[in-house]
């Protein structure tokens, strides 16, 4: 099968030049990653007696240069702290970080990367264009390229009409955006996002979401926190999923896409079908088989179970009605990781 | 340390605390002047100068501790709480630069704070006979002196603790340093070494606020000379300097939660 990947200002790649069914072209791969976390572990202190809270630990991934990767996980499951650690805001106890191919803890790499926090807060009496010019300063954008640099930024996230006001007049969206703008205003190479999409109405989700498309089609790395799953599933290229500080699954969205199950309902009860002798595994997608009345509903979990299952189905003379593919969607990935609590390679729990 | 860096924070400190009705503080200075000079000169015959100096000095620097640690103790911490920290320590701009941006920008609104009261002051004693001295700029000098030492206590404060304990323990630096010296002095009147000690401890740990305070010179008319304004200077920077060493060294370990 041949599969080609468009990247914007490069020409159509087969998939063999890709790596590891990744969507970089071979001239981006042979690039260091974007990011590079290796055994990374962060024990916090809490309380008058000191007790340890686990933040993360042992998390290593890497992500390559154009990628969108996605770190997924409840409240508390280690997400911001993670975050924090990649920009030096949190000191982890023990591992090793890579941003650019420059260690985190450098400002250089710090200047090409944009930030945008889970909850953005602002000072209250600037406008947002003051707000602006203030992170160009920080940024050492030269002064003659300062307004055209905020413009481009508001404009790009929609704020242009309300960047005269004062921040303390701003709702949470506006904020959101404005935050999102800061992040933009260095020209990132590498973009992180923590819950990007919160506190945004579904209009504002998807103008992001088209954002955070033309950013990526434009070949900024982005790595984005989210428990919205739908989002991640429409941007992410990978995803890591955390569980009370533990990386339980890190995985390509298109490793995922592949991984299929099939439904095949035949005719019959449950009943008569479990009598037919029809394998075990494949009555798992039906209920009760006692009570169970109707077509029956069997389960394939690949494509040789399918066949196995066809073949038992026409052995046992029962009529085969529909075979309808489910693929094991991220929020089905999602949920079973942290129900079953366990590391999770592959795909598969 | 990059001056634009710190130039950058230090104004948009300066634009947040001028906007967030820290100027109110000045018409209650105003006020307190006016107050002061209708209802207590006609009791002070013959000292109605005095008691306009006297009163509008202390104002000034009262009103201005009232600024420092009340706007200075939430300063950090608030950024801290809210997460605009991290948005700024996640650009290029290293933890010290940011801590020196929030000092700098805090001093300027002080001196524009000082420069406002400072002419509402002059003109109130330029329509008092016999009041306007020369000496008074020396006197608000030392007083934004005074108060710059103590935005650098508040600053080691608010990067270490919470602010309302910030504030207490700035208030407490304030006090104890205006009694630093008779601390000391009551102390080798002790017979027992422990107290005498401790007293020592206490003088050396404080800043000895004293040294800015030229109230009583300035209400007397005796001349504050150059000599007392350069030791003065030296001592204040220095106290400034190593308070903002300190605070930077302690928060460059602290950990920032986005």
């Amino acid at each position: 099968m041949t599969r080609q990947v468009l990247v914007e200002n490069e020409p159509l790649v087969p998939a063999a030049a890709l790596i590891a069914g990744s969507a970089i072209p071979v001239s981006r791969a042979a690039q260091p990653p974007a990011l590079r976390v290796a055994d990374l572990t962060k024990t916090f202190r809490s309380g008058f007696a000191r007790r340890r809270l686990r933040g993360v630990e042992g998390v290593s991934f890497s992500v390559g240069r154009g990628e969108v990767f996605a770190l997924l996980g409840h409240n508390g499951a280690g997400k911001t702290t993670t975050i924090g650690c990649l920009l030096d805001l949190v000191r982890p106890d023990r591992g090793e970080i890579t941003l650019l191919g420059c260690d985190h803890r450098d400002r250089r790499a710090r200047a090409r990367i944009g930030y945008l926090p889970e909850r953005p807060y602002f000072f209250d009496y600037l406008t947002g264009r003051e707000l602006l010019e203030f992170y160009c300063d920080l940024l050492d954008v030269p002064r003659r390229e300062r307004r055209d640099r905020v413009d481009g930024a508001l404009r790009r996230v929609g704020m242009m009409p309300d960047a005269g006001r004062r921040l303390g007049k701003y709702s949470k969206g506006m904020l959101q955006r404005l935050g999102l703008a800061q992040a933009l205003l260095g020209e990132p190479e590498l973009l992180i996002l923590d819950e990007p999409m919160s506190g945004l109405d579904p209009m504002g989700r998807r103008e992001v979401r088209t954002l955070l498309q033309e950013l990526k089609n434009q070949g900024c790395t982005i790595v984005l926190s989210s428990h919205i799953v739908p989002d991640v599933e429409q941007l992410a290229d990978a995803v890591g999923i955390l569980r009370e500080g533990r990386l339980v699954l890190n995985e390509r969205l298109g490793a995922l896409a592949d991984a299929c199950a099939y439904r095949v309902r035949a005719a019959g009860c449950l009943g008569e079908a479990a009598r037919c002798g029809l394998p075990p595994w494949a009555l798992s997608g039906g209920g009760d088989t006692a009570a169970a009345q109707g077509p029956a509903d069997l389960a394939a979990a690949d494509t040789q179970q399918l066949r196995e299952l066809l073949d038992a189905c026409h052995a046992a003379g029962l009529p085969v009605l529909a075979v309808e593919p489910r693929r094991t969607g991220l929020e089905d990935l999602f949920l079973r990781t942290h129900e079953h609590g366990t590391v999770v390679h592959g795909g598969k729990a | 340390m990059t001056r634009r860096h710190v130039t950058a924070l230090a104004r948009g400190t300066f634009r947040e605390t001028v906007r967030d009705r820290v100027f109110y503080l000045v018409a209650v200075f105003g006020f307190l002047m006016l107050a002061s000079t209708a209802v207590l000169s006609p009791l002070t015959v013959g000292a109605q100068a005095k008691i306009v100096t006297d009163v509008g000095l202390a104002a000034m620097v009262l009103l201005g501790l009232l600024v420092v640690v009340f706007v200075g103790s939430g300063m950090v911490r608030k950024e801290m709480e809210k997460g605009t920290i991290t948005t700024i320590l996640a650009k290029p701009v290293g933890r010290r630069e940011y801590l020196l941006g929030k000092y700098l920008g805090l001093s300027l609104t002080m001196a524009a704070m000082l420069a406002v009261m400072g002419g509402m002051f002059l003109l109130l004693t330029l329509m008092s006979p016999g009041a306007f001295s020369l000496r008074f700029v020396a006197a608000f000098y030392l007083t934004f002196l005074e108060l710059a030492v103590i935005n650098a206590v508040v600053v080691f404060f608010s990067t270490c603790v919470s602010p309302v304990l910030a504030a207490i323990f700035t208030l407490g630096v304030f006090v104890v340093g205006h009694l630093s010296q008779s601390i000391r002095d009551f102390g080798r009147l002790q017979e027992g070494p422990l107290m005498q000690h401790l007293t020592t401890v206490v003088y050396y740990l404080t800043p000895n606020l004293e040294i800015f305070n030229v109230r009583g010179a300035v209400v007397h008319g005796d001349v504050i000379g150059t000599p007392h304004l350069v030791l003065a200077t030296l001592y204040g920077a220095c106290w400034a300097a190593l308070l903002l060493l300190l605070s930077g060294a302690v928060f460059s370990r602290r950990e920032l939660r986005g």
